[in-house]
C-alpha cells in the first residue's frame, strides 16, 4: 500500500498526518511547526474533518427523530423479553401453595417509588440477600439522579423512606437496610413524574 | 406493574449510564428512551455502511435486540452510546456480506451508487439560500465522494467519522489489522481532500 505518490518533499506524508490528526502522535513534532507542506496537509485534512462532521449531523437530521414513527415501529417490532431475576416466595394464602414474585418485578416497584419523587429518576438497583429463603435481611442498592438544586441528603431520606413503605406494601422482603447513590446530578428542567418539582415558575399540580 | 408509564420524553434529561442501569434490571421504557435517543445516528451509520436505507432499518432493529439481550456484559453505562454503535457497526457489515453472498458484485455497486444520494437535501439552512445551496451541494459532493471510495476504505472512514471508533475497534469491526486500517483510512481521506479541494 505505501510508497503512494503521498508522500511530501519533506518525507513526510499525507498517512502520517492523518494519524496525527487522530492519535496526536508523530515522529518528529517540532518539525509539524515548520514544514508548509505538512501544514498545508493538515488543514486539508481538518478541512476534511470538518466536512465529515457536518455530513454526520446532516444524516442523523436525515434519519428522522427518535420520536418519529420509524422508531416506533422499529421499537414494536422488537418484542423485548422480560428480566424476571431470582424468583422470591411470597407466603401464600392457603398453606400448600406455592407462590412466587420476581426480582424484575420487585425492582420496578423500587423504581416506580424514586421515580414518583419530583425531580428523581431511578437507576440501576440490586437486591443483595438471599431473596429465595424467606425472612432473610436483604439489602436494596439503587442509583439515583436528582435534580440539580435539590437538597441530596434530604432527597435521600425521603426516597430510603418510599422505599420502605412501597416494599413493605407489597412485598415479604426483610429489608435491612437501604443505600442509595446520588450518582447523577440532573439538568432543572427534567419533568419528573409529579409534573413540576418545587420551581415557582411551573405549575406543581400533584398527581393523585 | 405499578403506577403509569412514564410519557415517552420523561427520560430526555437523564444521562445514558442511568437509563442503562434500569434498563439493564429490565425497564424497557428506559431502554425505548436509550433507542430513541441513539437510533438516529445508529440508522445514519448503518446507511453509510449497508448503501441501503431497508437494509439500514433492518440493522438498527437486530442491533437493539441484540443490546436489550447483551445489556448485562455493559460494564459502563457511560459507554452505552458507543457500545450501540458498535453492534451497529458489525451488523451492518455482516448485513452487506449476506447481500453479497446473494446477488453479485455489479447489483451490489449499483445499490451503493444509488445509497450515495441518500438522505439528499440534508439539513439545509434556512436563513441564507445561497450559503444553504452551495453548503447543500457541497454535501451532495462529499456523499457522492465517499460512495465513489473503495469499500474498505470507505467502511473505514465511516466508521471513524460516524461511529467514532479508534484504530484497534475499527480492526476488530472489520477483522484486518490495524496497520490496515491506518492505511486505508489515510487513503480515503485523501481521495476525499482532494475531491473537495474545489468546494472550499
Ligand atoms: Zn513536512
Amino acid at each position: 500500500m505505501s510508497a503512494s505518490g503521498d508522500n511530501f518533499e519533506c518525507g513526510h506524508s499525507l498517512e502520517e498526518l492523518s494519524i496525527y490528526l487522530d492519535t496526536g502522535e508523530f515522529s518528529d513534532p517540532g518539525h509539524l511547526t515548520e514544514c508548509p507542506e505538512c501544514q498545508s496537509g493538515l488543514a486539508a485534512l481538518r478541512r476534511l474533518a470538518a466536512l465529515g462532521d457536518e455530513l454526520v449531523s446532516a444524516d442523523i437530521a436525515a434519519a428522522g427523530s427518535g420520536t418519529d414513527d420509524w422508531m416506533q415501529s422499529i421499537l414494536d417490532n422488537l418484542r423485548l423479553e422480560l428480566r424476571p431475576g431470582r424468583d422470591i416466595p411470597v407466603r401464600p394464602d392457603t398453606p400448600g401453595d406455592i407462590l412466587t414474585e420476581t426480582e424484575g418485578s420487585i425492582s420496578a416497584l423500587i423504581r416506580s417509588a424514586a421515580d414518583s419523587l419530583p425531580g428523581t429518576a431511578a437507576g440501576k438497583c440490586r437486591l443483595d440477600g438471599d431473596v429465595s429463603t424467606p425472612g432473610s435481611p436483604i439489602t436494596v442498592r439503587v442509583d439515583v439522579a436528582v435534580v440539580f438544586g435539590h437538597p441530596l441528603e434530604e432527597r435521600a431520606d425521603a426516597l430510603r423512606r418510599g422505599i420502605a413503605a412501597t416494599l413493605a406494601r407489597h412485598t415479604e422482603l426483610n429489608i435491612a437496610a437501604i443505600d442509595v447513590t446520588v450518582a447523577d446530578v440532573l439538568e432543572p428542567g427534567f419533568p419528573g413524574p409529579a409534573a413540576g418539582p418545587a420551581r415557582p415558575s411551573e405549575s406543581s399540580e400533584e398527581k393523585p | 406493574m405499578t403506577g403509569s408509564p412514564p410519557a415517552p420524553d420523561h427520560f430526555d434529561l437523564v444521562p445514558d449510564a442511568l437509563l442503562a442501569g434500569r434498563a439493564a434490571d429490565g425497564d424497557t421504557v428506559a431502554f425505548e428512551a436509550l433507542a430513541r435517543r441513539h437510533g438516529p445516528l445508529m440508522r445514519a451509520s448503518a446507511r453509510r455502511l449497508t448503501g441501503s436505507l431497508a437494509d439500514a432499518d433492518d440493522v438498527v432493529q437486530e442491533s437493539l435486540v441484540q443490546a436489550w439481550k447483551q445489556l448485562d456484559t455493559l460494564r459502563d453505562g457511560d459507554a452505552v452510546k458507543s457500545w450501540l454503535l458498535r453492534i451497529t457497526a458489525s451488523r451492518s457489515i455482516d448485513q452487506v456480506r449476506r447481500r453479497k453472498n446473494h446477488s453479485d458484485l455489479s447489483d451490489l455497486d449499483q445499490r451503493l451508487a444509488a445509497g450515495s444520494g441518500l438522505a439528499g437535501g440534508g439539513a439545509a439552512g434556512a436563513g441564507n439560500p445561497e450559503a444553504a445551496a452551495l453548503s447543500g451541494s457541497r454535501m451532495e459532493a462529499l456523499k457522492a465522494a465517499v460512495a465513489a471510495l473503495p469499500e474498505e476504505q470507505r467502511r473505514c472512514w465511516v466508521l471513524k467519522q460516524f461511529n467514532d471508533q479508534s484504530y484497534e475497534e475499527i480492526a476488530q469491526t472489520l477483522n484486518i489489522s490495524v496497520a490496515s486500517v491506518r492505511g486505508r483510512l489515510a487513503r480515503a481521506r485523501v481521495a476525499l481532500a482532494r475531491e473537495m479541494e474545489g468546494w472550499r
